[in-house]
């Protein structure tokens, strides 16, 4: 195993509060992006206040709690975030999220790639039996890509958002361990 | 609804911090006792000193990697001992800890009817893949016990003791949750 952390097109990497409370800061005044990742309204924070949480909140990785910057392979450049939160131990399942800040890298296979680098770290490290996540109904691309990556639809919430006039859905999608083992994916093993 | 907190001889609680302090008072200076459970040497804390590290234990009560019990009979209510859970989460192991303070509780079933809550606990309530524990050498009710219980004997570290003058091993043992699946509980004894 060379690099578990390593995908195709990205790398997970180590989070730096300083550097990711900057880029927060800048990729949250693009209000697309904030409408595909947030429940909550729209808002701007400074990297000052973002730090400031970072470093109460997101505070040191955990057997339970775990946060990576999202870095190409080619430039190193760091394009997005993601986190990933044990729910239950008994049940083995966790919460994961990720967002890909710098627009240009969207539409591209990134969030797949990141999403089975999260996947194989998930099963084959922490040694989870599911992971969980939630998309919004609004996000055609990225419950594509989930479905790429071998999510299932597992149910949704109705009308639970409530942006520009209108109320949209939350999906809830979910993968087992078993079902990821039956994937056919490249690294697996690798 | 099967009670998970109460066996057939004894239940788990948690104490206050001041009554379970001042019952391990006592029991640090039963030395016997002390050498069955720990490999430390035999120390003295002071009553103030074990009531504070308890309530620091008392406050973090929410980790996922460490349970405590205080253990009381069911008959007479009697605070006679703890146990203590540590779970590797990522490979969903437990180590296990026991003791009986009140010696007039060896010998009679306690400490397997603890362990035994204590394993019911872990695998349907942890859900761990399974649980282990160190014994020393010089306890051979402790092993029995714990063979009645489904433990198996693992292996053992040579010499890795010593105490009055003599050298002695600790032995490892194990049990697998579907071991523990397959064990009739009833009974609880494995070949």
């Amino acid at each position: 195993m060379k690099d578990i952390f390593a995908g195709k097109l990205v790398r997970l990497s180590a989070f730096d509060p300083e550097e990711m409370s900057k880029a927060f800061a800048r990729w949250n005044l693009n209000s697309e992006y904030q409408r595909l990742l947030n429940l909550s309204p729209h808002r701007m924070q400074s990297a000052k206040s973002n730090l400031k949480w970072m470093e109460e909140e997101v505070g040191e990785m955990s057997p339970a709690s775990y946060f990576f910057s999202i870095r190409t392979l080619v430039e190193d450049k760091l394009i997005g975030e993601l986190g990933l939160d044990v729910v239950s131990w008994p049940g083995r399942d966790a919460f994961v999220g990720l967002g890909i800040g710098e627009t240009e890298y969207w539409s591209k296979g990134y969030g797949t790639d990141v999403m089975n680098v999260l996947l194989h770290f998930a099963f084959a490290e922490i040694n989870l039996r599911r992971v969980t996540l939630s998309v919004f109904e609004y996000n055609p691309r990225a419950i594509r890509s989930y479905e790429k990556a071998g999510f299932r639809h597992e149910g949704r919430t109705r009308k639970v958002l409530n942006k520009e006039g209108q109320r949209w859905d939350v999906l809830y999608m979910g993968i087992l361990r078993e079902e990821w083992m039956g994937l056919d994916i490249p690294f697996q093993g690798g | 609804m099967k009670d998970l907190f109460r066996g057939e001889l004894v239940r788990f609680t948690l104490e206050e911090p001041e009554p379970s302090a001042k019952a391990q008072v006592c029991w640090q200076r039963d030395t016997e006792f002390h050498r069955l459970i720990d490999g430390d040497p035999a120390l003295l804390n002071s009553e103030k000193k074990i009531k504070e590290w308890i309530e620091k234990q008392v406050e973090t009560g929410f980790e996922p990697d460490r349970y405590y019990f205080s253990v009381r009979t069911l008959a007479e209510e009697k605070y006679i001992g703890f146990l203590g859970l540590w779970v590797d989460l990522i490979h969903s192991e437990a180590w296990v800890g026991l003791g009986i303070g009140e010696r007039e509780f060896w010998s009679k079933g306690y400490g397997t009817d603890m362990m035994k809550l204590c394993l019911q606990y872990a695998f349907s309530e942890l859900c761990v893949a399974r649980v282990s524990l160190g014994l020393h050498e010089y306890n051979p009710r402790a092993l029995r016990s714990y063979e009645k219980c489904g433990f198996r004997l693992e292996g053992r570290t040579r010499k890795d003791g010593m105490r009055e003058g003599k050298r002695h091993d600790t032995l490892w043992m194990g049990i697998l949750r579907e071991e523990w699946l397959g064990l009739d509980k009833g009974v609880g004894v494995v070949e």
